[in-house]
């Protein structure tokens, strides 16, 4: 076991160095030079490279970076002078994270809830309205979802208040706006995972036995049908948890989707990279997490692996 | 059994992460106002927003209007500019020599917020700080019309030569490299607030990072500053003129997305806002003023059909600009029918009252175009017009799509030539006009300081600003002379007149002056805007 969890955080180590090195040499290929102005003389300009280290050759940056990086510095943001990427990175993530977690608990309870629902009515009037919310829900792109939903409980009937992230209400347009596409995609997943099981031979099994329909479909139909919306979880998590700035900056959420978008535009490389190698840490943690998890739950995995 | 058990320890964590979890953001401090706005028991706050956090709220390194419009309320130069008017500041009184070279100033009795006293030493070593390489300020070039500022800047002369000398604790010697009359606006300015050093030793790179890593001489305190969310401000109480300040609290939201910013005004939760273009329509009690920005076409008038004069004009001459304005922004921005905004300071009033001008009709001159176009064809040997194509530059937001759009319309309208539409990142376009890879760009000048010269010299044949190629010794020389000339009238009088030489040679193309509408809540009185300096003046508001 212990061989196998070793070799997993060396992979996980040897990703993120590629991911680090791709990074550092993509920033810089970007289209544009990060200081720039209208006012901008060389003598300026060479004085900001060589306070941000850019006088230096390439290879002496990235040592440097990469030195940085082990004691787990960041170093400053260039578009907003005076602060480290690893203060930005500290304020913002905490709202994004909330945010996703709320959004992902919203669309995956209710995803499965509709789509248990829908199939259990197949053919009848509440099947359609819960497909009508999946076609809603993956064709409305959340720009315009965040928008309606603003004006409608925000400004028409004045329910919810209209933005910011101050506390429990504030919190409710938004977790919806982010995860209405994931529950839109659960309940349709749901929903055909659970026709799927109705046919198995082990439900007429149930039902021959002389099961309760109630039984039948707790103990047998959802418990089945589940697996597949679960397989599904990982990769929406990673979405969701990243992936929420229209949402953002929609209801002035001070999160870290605003920052990631506009320092790309900005050419702020450091702020790019910090954010990258966040997120991409973020999510080989989370890979190495599961690896780990599967290795104890399945003897399988790691008995071929130590092979 | 394994996996039921994790499932449930799941479903466990998922609930307390939804119910019992507070929310990052519920620990913000919420003081009187945040609900309701206005004055809640002896508090007055003010409400308003922004669409990007502020860049820095270092002093010396302040590059943007939002930064400058905080440190405009946060710091207090030697004079305070308030409308374009110049006012005394923390100097009460000073002397200019009569050749306009050497200013001297003497500072007021003042404290800064924590209680220290504001010395000439504070403001020679912000000077000082701001030229200085190792600072690395990208508004270094600000400092220009102090002695030696410009080399310092590069390196090749040690600070200690620029002319900047503090006498005393209360007086404070200028010395300028040459006779600028808007010095007294450029010292108005951030970059010239008085800064402590031990201040910037202590906090270092973190200086000015956070409310309480440096200290103010301004109305207000810098109290609280959560990036990308909100900064909030306090009433000075050290401030000399705290009396004529009456709010007690400013809270500037950070909301990026305008139609937000709108919905939260409309819902009570700020008391000023500015419309999204596209909404202007829906608010006719809007309030317009000018942002300051000028937007034009830059011509690279290095070779091709652009470096002839009469070219230049039959583009200038057939542009119908009441139709472009009409088209690219729904008639909320004014079309520019000269070069300098008006607004600026002029020899008494604006420049615009003292030097009434159109170079170019408002709808353009057909006749006069076509003239102007056979003119060109014949001496640069092309047989029709349709034979030139040109390319115009511009960035990939929504609106200068838009524009771009508009102008090739009318101008292949108008001239029948040919015009292509090179769309890039905007820092893709900022890259391509400074080393001049481009033959016309959708460009813009925001002015630094309300002075005429903040348009006008980065057309200057020796200007490092200058990416166009542009050289014209009559326009070069007016510019020279207005420069030595210490007579502010006359100075005035040749900037007019270089003006009209660059509009009558065709440099650019004008196209329009920004303008933003704004709304403010009743019970508020006192906030102005200006475009230089800050956008938004609310040291003298009042809440009813």
């Amino acid at each position: 076991m212990a061989k196998y969890i070793l070799k997993r955080v060396l992979i996980s180590v040897v990703t993120l160095w590629v991911l680090v090195t791709v990074v550092f040499i993509l920033v810089r290929c970007m289209p544009g030079e990060p200081f720039q102005g209208e006012k901008m003389t060389p003598e300026i300009k060479a004085n900001l490279e060589a306070y941000y280290g850019f006088d230096k050759s390439l290879p002496e940056q990235y040592i440097m970076y990469i030195r940085n990086l082990l004691k787990g510095d960041f170093g400053y943001s260039m578009k907003y002078l005076n602060q480290s990427v690893n203060k930005i990175i500290a304020q913002s993530f905490p709202y994004s994270f909330d945010l996703g977690i709320r959004a992902i608990v919203f669309s995956v309870s209710f995803g499965i809830i509709f789509g248990i629902i829908a199939a259990l009515n197949r053919g009848k009037r509440l099947d359609y309205l819960c497909v009508i919310i999946a076609i809603l829900g993956t064709s409305i792109p959340d720009f315009i979802m965040g928008a309606i939903l603003q004006y409608l409980f925000g400004i028409r009937w004045g329910l919810l208040p209209v933005a910011q992230y101050l506390g429990f209400k504030y919190t409710i347009l938004p977790s919806v706006g982010v995860g209405f596409y994931t529950l839109a995609m659960v309940s349709r997943l749901m929903r055909a995972s659970m026709l799927e099981v109705v046919g198995q031979d082990y439900i007429k099994t149930a039902r021959s036995k002389g099961l309760s329909k109630a039984g039948i479909v707790c103990r047998h139909q959802i418990r089945n049908a589940i697996t597949p919306v679960v397989t599904v979880l990982g990769p929406v998590v990673a979405s969701v948890l990243c992936g929420t700035f229209v949402i953002e900056s929609i209801f002035a959420i001070p999160g870290m989707g605003k920052y990631y978008v506009e320092s790309v535009q900005n050419l702020d490389y450091s702020l790019v990279l910090g954010m990258t190698v966040f997120y991409g840490s973020f999510l080989i943690l989370a890979n190495l997490v599961v690896d780990i998890l599967y290795g104890i739950i399945d003897p399988r995995i790691r008995l071929q692996e130590s092979r | 059994m394994k996996k039921k058990c994790l499932a449930l320890l799941m479903a466990g964590l998922m609930a307390v992460s939804m119910a019992g979890c507070s929310t990052p953001g519920s620990n913000v401090e919420k003081d009187s106002g945040t609900e309701g706005g206005g004055e809640e028991g002896a508090q007055k706050v003010f409400r308003y927003s922004i669409t990007s956090d502020v860049s820095t709220l270092d002093p010396q390194k302040n590059n943007e209007s939002t930064s400058a419009t905080i440190g405009y309320h946060t710091g207090e130069g030697l004079t305070r500019s308030m409308d374009g008017v110049v006012h005394p500041g923390l100097a009460e009184e000073w002397e200019v020599s009569d050749d306009g070279l050497t200013y001297t100033f003497h500072l007021r009795d003042a404290k800064y917020s924590d209680g220290e006293k504001i010395k000439a030493q504070d403001f020679e070593y912000a000077m000082k700080r701001i030229v200085d390489p190792e600072t690395a300020s990208s508004f270094a070039f600000i400092a220009k019309p102090l002695e030696n500022a410009d080399e310092i800047t590069a390196g090749k002369m040690d600070l200690d030569e620029l002319g900047v000398e503090a006498v005393d604790d209360e007086t404070l010697v200028c010395k300028l490299g040459f006779p600028a009359p808007y010095f007294l606006q450029v010292i108005s300015m951030s970059q010239f607030y008085p800064t402590r050093k031990d201040m910037v030793e202590k906090y270092g790179d973190e200086f000015a990072a956070d409310g309480e890593k440096n200290v103010y001489s301004g109305p207000f305190c810098l109290k609280e500053w959560k990036q990308n969310d909100r900064i909030i401000l306090e009433k000075n109480p050290m401030y000399w003129d705290k009396d004529k300040v009456n709010l007690d609290r400013v809270e500037i939201l950070i909301v990026a997305d305008e139609n937000t910013a709108l919905a939260m005004y409309e819902a009570g939760e700020l008391d000023y806002v500015n419309v999204p273009t596209d909404a202007v329509g829906n608010y006719p009690d809007a309030e317009f003023y000018k942002m300051g920005a000028e937007d034009f076409i830059k011509l690279n008038t290095g070779d091709g059909p652009l470096a002839n004069k009469n070219f230049r004009l039959a583009l200038n001459y057939g542009l119908d600009r009441s139709e472009f304005i009409k088209l690219s922004t729904n008639d909320v921005w004014e079309p520019a029918t000269r070069f300098v905004l008006p607004d600026v300071g002029g020899a008494e009033g604006t420049f615009g009252e003292d030097y009434p001008y159109e170079a170019f009709p408002l709808e353009g001159d057909q006749k006069k175009a076509e003239e102007y176009l056979n003119t060109a064809l014949k001496e640069l040997g092309i047989a029709s017009a349709s034979d030139i194509t040109l390319e115009l530059l511009t960035s990939d937001m929504e609106r200068t799509k838009k524009e771009a759009e508009v102008l090739q319309a009318l101008l292949q309208e108008a001239l029948g030539i040919k015009i292509t539409i090179q769309m890039v990142p905007f820092t893709d376009r900022v890259e391509r006009e400074n080393k001049g890879e481009y033959q016309m760009v959708v460009s813009g000048i925001l002015p630094d300081y309300p002075d005429p010269i903040s348009f006008l010299e980065s057309w200057e044949t020796t200007s490092p600003y200058n990416h166009c190629n542009y050289s014209y010794e009559e326009y070069d020389n007016l510019l020279q002379k207005a420069y030595h000339t210490g007579d502010a009238k006359e100075r005035m009088d040749t900037l007019a007149e270089a003006e009209k030489v660059f509009m009558e040679d065709g440099g650019l193309v004008p196209l329009q002056f920004r303008m933003n509408a704004k709304l403010v809540s009743e019970k508020v009185t006192g906030v102005t805007n200006y475009f230089s300096g800050y956008n938004i003046n609310f040291i003298y508001a009042d809440i009813k």
